[in-house]
Order: structure tokens, then C-alpha cells, then sequence
């Protein structure tokens, strides 16, 4: 798998500043305005790494992953997507769809140089440490903890999750504060990706 | 004693002729049926000239044939019985049909002691027709939903329609008799009387001919707000009040949830406008702010190989002002989250009513300018799970841009429909015969910040299509073939776990 990094964005900023950034990181970088463009061209490189825009005009990141996952060698490359303000839903699905990862807008370059390593050197980050210690941390979790987890995971608000098991709002309250230390989670993005690398949203 | 005879005397002479004057003929018949004597009235009555001697055939042949088996059954069963008669029967061929009523007696004949029939005729046409129209203007009154109440001068209440015995919960019985008084709190209810003194004297209108809102006040106590109309007349030497009362509580309430839902809904718009401009900013800073970190970032690493004496504190710098950048994309993350209302209040509603009480807002002058509104909706899929105030304000924002995008159009139909989709869905759909979209708009309908109207911020659809996204649903949107739009949403349909949830 080549060191080559296919970004795909919209925005010029983006793409410039993402080219700056990974080439002082010591990658190589191609740059696309469009995810039209990039499947266009598909054929012709070996296309390791894709680092992708999510809400894109046309064809958006989640578009892309299913087209991906229709061709045989797009099923080989591995994706990260861009999302912007705290978007879960569309994140999980990206997720769902063979994401490795997501970023959140604007994101620390040690997040993005992790994803890109872990991603580069594992092929997937599913087989990494990792993974490993995080499924460890979700089998510590207690019923009600997963239930709750389950339901933070898929964006639903304290209140849906208190009616959907029948339970009071204030009692979720104490769950999820279990949920996030216990899986040493800083925030709901962070437990969202803690969740995917664990296995507990499939397919 | 002597003026008591006299007056006696006097009744037996002139009997038949003050019969006679006062317009009832008398008649004799013998039990032969051979002879039959009429009065002068009598015989005007049934239209017999003086030359005509008269018969018994022959007053049985002015008779209607409808009555006349009738009348013959009754006089003989007067002769048999020796009890008294008295029927009312028509008369034969005119018009209009005029009655008269028969009362006789058997009385005896001094000469040869037979049974004779005897007794009055009078026409009965009149009377009845007084009674007629006294019964139709009665059910005329009660038909009409405003209460009626007529008072004396003295506020003395002389008649109370079935309307008034609805409203203010008194039988006509109860009230008539009653001081009008009683129908008003205080303080009209102690000053009532003065009221009318003060018109009496002074003949100053203060609400007769004029109508204004009061309050009035039922049996049991409780009180409600009704407009009074009142009429003076004058009968004979008497003077009569006449008060039309209309109920005004189901109107009241009805513009007070109008109101209630008005001050929401742009409670709630001003809101997720604010909600969504934020959103939209988010994600439009977000971007510049992303490239700003990025280039530090960089710049942050290609320096890392600097042999440059400053080289460490730029990098400090860079690295500072990168956390600056990801810092301010954090504070409008945090703002959006501030103004989004996060927690909607999902309940299952009915569809039918979200989608009138839209119309009721929505919908207001749509009349004026011609509009035809049609709610074609299947009371089958009518339970949705959904916050109503913010369907509501997607549909109030869908109607109203309808109307305005049909403002020129020469037909104007707005028809909303509903129909049962995949996934337990009910899809409503929203049709105009406005001017429809441009190819080139259709895919940034509901982008925020886009409009085609001149004044708007473009946020309106893109606040829709987040609300409906927020129950499971989807909005979109495309042309009719009628050159309109067609706006198209799908809400969860409630499902008896829900219905449970609200019991």
C-alpha cells in the first residue's frame, strides 16, 4: 500500500492547507475538488488513504463510501472522514459504510497523523492495540450501561433513551456519566469512535 | 233585583241578535233531517243567498269532501247519543280553504217533543291563522342561534327564546316573571334597573341599536362573554326592550389558541432561525478555521527541522495560535448547541388536526386572494409521532410560501393529502399551482442561506428539512405536472408503544 494520501474536499482552503500540512508530515498528497473527480480517475493510481469531506455538494462522503464499496479496489483503500459540527449520525454511517475514522472540523493534526499511522501501518485500525483494549472496556460495562451507550452512540438525547428502556431522564444522567469513564471517553465523538473500533455498531 | 230582571229579559230578547252581530250564524235541524233553519250569518257564512231555501243536502254540499263523511257521523251521533256536537270542518272550493266549526245541542220540541239539533256556526279561518303564524314565527325564533329575550319597562322579562334557555341555563318558565337583572353579575346586575330609568327619562342610547361585547351570567352562577344587541318598541302604551344575546365563549377560545399558537410558533421560528444561522455559520467557519489550524500545524512540524535560533519560540507561537483556531471552532460548536433545542417534545398528535391548525395561521387571506384549499386527508394514517409546534411550523412555512408563489398564478389551489409510506411512515404531501422551481434551484432548495424571494434569509426550508430530519423523516421537494410545486415530508406513524407513553 502506497504513502499516498487522497484528500477530497470541497473547499480550496482545505485542500491547500490538508496538502501542507501531510506533505510537512512526510506524505505524499493528491488533492480533489470533488468526489466525482477523484472516482473519475479511480483506475488509475493505487489508492491507499482516503481522507474525504463528508458534506460535499454532489456526491458527499457517504455516497463515496458505497460507491467504494461497489468496486473491487476501492474495497481495499482505507477512509477517513472530515465532518463538521459534532454531525454523529452521518459519522456512524460513514462508520457503517467502512469508514476507519472521523474528524471533527477543526482538528488537531496529532489526531489526523494518528489516524493516518495507525490506518497505514494496520491497513485497518481494527486490529490495533487498541481495538483491543476498547472492546476490553465495553465488556465492562453493565447492561444498562450498554443499553445507554448503545442509544448515546446513535444520537439520541437523554430524554429518548429514559423512554426508550423506560427509564427516568435523571437516571440516564448517572449511566452515561458511567459510560464515559469507564470507556475513558472526553466526549460523545470520542465515544462514538471508542464504539465502531469495538465492534459495537456492525453492519 | 228589578235591574237583574231587566238585563235578563233583555239577554233573551236580543240573544240571536247579538249572536247575529258578532259574526256566529245559528241553525235548527230536525231529527227527518228534512228541515234546516239558518240565521242571516249563518247563511253568509256558507254562502247562501237569502233566496235560497236552505236544506240539509244542501249544507252538507258545501262541506269538503274530505270532511264530509266526518261531519255526517258527528250529527248523527248527536241525534243518537243526545250528545253535544262540535266539529270543525271546510268548506267546499275556496281559496284559500276556509274553516268552520259546528257546536250544537239536542233540544226538544215543545209541539210534538221530537229531538231537535240546535246550535252555532262560526268561521274559524282567522283564529286559525293567528295560531299559524304564531307557531311559525316560534320555530322561526328557535332556529335562530342567538338568544331572544323581550323585557318590559319595568325589566320585567316577558318572553325567553329556546336559545336564551340554552345560553343562560333558565327554562322560559323560570325566567319569564323575572327581572332581566338576574341574567348579569355585578355590578350590571344591581344597576340594571337605573339603566332603564335613565333611558326613560333622558332617552339617551347607550346600547340600544348600537350592540356591544358584556358579560352575562347563567343559572349556576358562572359567567360568559356574549354580545347584546337590544331593540325599543312600543306596543300600544306599553314600551318593550328586545335583546339578541350571541355567545362569544367558543369564538373567544377559538382566537385565544389561535393567538397561543401564533406567539409559539414564532417563539419557536425566531429560535431554530437563530439555531440554524448558527448551524450554518459552524460549518461555514469551520472550514477557514480548519485551514488555519492545518497551517500551523504544518508550519508547527517543518520548523521541528529548523537549525533557526527563534525557530522554538515560533513554534510555541504557531502552536498556541493553532489551539486559538480549533478553540474558536469548539465556541461555535458550543453555540449552536445552545441555541439548538435539542430535546423535542415528540408526542403522538393527530395529523388532520396539526395540519387545520397550520392552515388557521398559515393560511390567513388566502380567501381574499382566491385561494382554493383542499385537505385531502385519510383519517386512516392519521396519528403521527411528532412535536406539533415544530411540524406546525414546517407546515405554516411550507403553506405560506405556496401562497406566495401563487400570488400571480390565474389558478390558485393548495391541496394538502396524506397516504401511508414504507417504515411505518405517513407521507403528507403539499401541492401549489404556483410557478414551481428552476432545475438550478431544485438542488439548493434547502441549503441554508439560499432564497428566490427578495426579501428572506433563506433559512426557512433549510430549518424544515432539519426539524423533519430530527423526527426520522425527509423533505423534499419537485415540480407537479400542474407547473407548481410539490413539497413532499415523512413523519414516524404512532405506534401503540407511543400512544402508551402519552396515556
Amino acid at each position: 500500500m502506497s504513502h499516498e494520501i487522497f484528500v477530497i474536499d470541497d473547499d480550496a482552503a482545505m485542500r491547500d492547507s490538508l496538502d501542507f500540512l501531510l506533505k510537512s508530515a512526510g506524505y505524499e498528497v493528491r488533492l480533489f475538488e470533488s468526489a466525482q473527480i477523484f472516482l473519475d480517475n479511480l483506475p488509475k493510481y493505487d489508492v491507499g488513504f482516503i481522507l474525504t469531506d463528508i458534506r460535499m455538494p454532489g456526491i458527499d462522503g457517504i455516497e463515496l463510501l458505497r460507491r467504494l464499496n461497489a468496486v473491487s479496489d476501492g474495497r481495499r483503500s482505507c477512509v477517513v472522514v472530515m465532518t463538521g459540527h459534532g454531525d454523529i449520525p452521518l459519522a456512524v454511517e460513514a462508520m457503517k459504510l467502512g469508514a476507519i475514522d472521523f474528524l471533527e472540523k477543526p482538528f488537531d493534526d496529532e489526531r489526523l497523523i494518528a489516524a493516518l499511522k495507525s490506518a497505514l501501518e494496520h491497513g485497518s485500525s481494527k486490529s490495533d492495540p487498541l481495538t483491543a483494549d476498547i472492546a476490553g472496556r465495553i465488556e465492562s460495562l453493565s447492561q444498562r450501561e450498554r443499553q445507554v451507550m448503545e442509544g448515546l452512540v446513535a444520537g439520541l438525547s437523554n430524554k429518548l433513551i429514559a423512554r426508550e428502556y423506560d427509564i427516568s431522564p435523571r437516571t440516564v444522567e448517572v449511566y452515561r456519566a458511567n459510560v464515559m469513564t469507564k470507556m475513558k471517553a472526553g466526549n460523545i465523538s470520542e465515544l462514538v469512535r471508542f464504539a465502531i473500533r469495538g465492534g459495537m455498531i456492525r453492519d | 233585583m228589578s235591574e237583574s230582571i231587566r238585563t235578563c229579559d233583555l239577554l233573551k230578547d236580543c240573544a240571536p241578535e247579538l249572536l247575529e252581530r258578532a259574526g256566529i250564524g245559528t241553525w235548527a235541524l230536525d231529527l227527518s233531517r228534512q228541515n234546516l233553519s239558518l240565521s242571516r250569518t249563518a247563511r253568509d257564512l256558507l254562502g247562501f243567498g237569502p233566496e235560497i231555501s236552505a236544506s240539509y243536502d244542501l249544507f252538507l254540499s258545501r262541506a269538503d269532501d274530505r270532511d264530509l263523511s266526518r261531519l255526517v257521523a258527528a250529527v248523527n251521533h248527536s241525534f243518537e247519543s243526545g250528545k253535544p256536537l262540535d266539529i270543525q270542518y271546510r268548506l267546499r272550493g275556496g281559496k284559500p280553504v276556509r274553516r268552520v266549526r259546528i257546536v250544537g245541542s239536542v233540544v226538544n220540541d215543545k209541539s210534538n217533543a221530537a229531538a231537535n239539533l240546535a246550535g252555532i256556526l262560526l268561521d274559524i279561518e282567522k283564529e286559525n291563522q293567528n295560531e299559524e303564524r304564531e307557531r311559525h314565527l316560534a320555530l322561526i325564533l328557535d332556529t335562530i342561534p342567538d338568544a331572544m329575550i323581550v323585557i318590559d319597562q319595568h325589566g320585567i322579562m316577558q318572553f325567553f327564546s329556546n336559545a336564551a334557555e340554552r345560553q343562560f341555563g333558565y327554562s322560559a318558565s323560570e325566567a319569564i316573571g323575572e327581572n332581566v337583572s338576574i341574567l348579569m353579575p355585578e355590578p350590571d346586575r344591581s344597576r340594571h334597573d337605573d339603566y332603564i330609568a335613565r333611558y326613560l327619562t333622558t332617552g339617551e342610547r347607550r346600547i340600544i341599536g348600537i350592540g356591544r361585547v358584556v358579560t352575562g351570567r347563567r343559572k349556576d352562577g358562572t359567567t360568559f362573554p356574549m354580545h347584546l344587541t337590544v331593540g325599543a318598541m312600543r306596543s300600544a302604551d306599553d314600551l318593550y326592550f328586545t335583546g339578541f344575546v350571541r355567545d362569544l365563549t367558543e369564538q373567544q377560545q377559538t382566537q385565544a389558541r389561535l393567538q397561543e399558537l401564533q406567539s409559539e410558533l414564532v417563539h419557536i421560528s425566531r429560535l431554530s432561525a437563530m439555531g440554524e444561522m448558527a448551524s450554518a455559520l459552524a460549518h461555514e467557519l469551520n472550514q477557514p478555521l480548519s485551514a488555519i489550524s492545518n497551517y500551523m500545524s504544518g508550519s508547527h512540524r517543518l520548523l521541528a527541522k529548523s537549525s533557526d535560533p527563534n525557530a522554538s519560540q515560533v513554534r510555541l507561537a504557531l502552536e498556541r495560535a493553532s489551539d486559538q483556531a480549533i478553540r474558536a471552532g469548539q465556541i461555535i460548536r458550543r453555540l449552536r448547541s445552545f441555541v439548538a433545542r435539542d430535546e423535542t417534545e415528540k408526542r403522538v398528535e393527530s395529523l388532520s388536526k396539526l395540519i387545520e391548525e397550520a392552515g388557521a395561521l398559515g393560511l390567513t387571506g388566502a380567501r381574499e386572494q382566491n385561494v382554493k384549499i383542499r385537505f385531502d386527508l385519510d383519517p386512516l394514517h392519521d396519528a403521527v409521532f411528532a412535536d406539533r409546534v415544530q411540524i406546525q411550523q414546517v407546515l405554516v412555512n411550507l403553506f405560506r410560501n405556496a401562497l406566495e408563489a401563487m400570488a400571480t398564478s390565474s389558478t390558485r389551489e393548495l391541496i394538502t393529502s396524506n397516504k401511508p409510506v414504507d417504515d411505518n411512515m405517513i407521507e403528507i404531501i403539499v401541492s401549489d399551482t404556483g410557478q414551481g422551481f428552476d432545475p438550478d434551484v431544485l438542488p439548493n432548495l434547502f441549503q441554508p442561506f439560499f432564497t428566490t424571494k427578495e426579501s428572506g434569509m433563506g433559512v426557512g426550508l433549510s430549518i424544515s428539512r432539519t426539524i423533519i430530519e430530527a423526527h426520522g423523516g425527509r423533505l423534499w421537494a419537485e415540480n407537479n405536472s400542474s407547473g407548481g410545486a410539490t413539497f413532499h415530508l415523512t413523519l414516524p406513524a404512532a405506534t401503540e408503544k407511543d400512544a402508551a407513553h402519552v396515556a
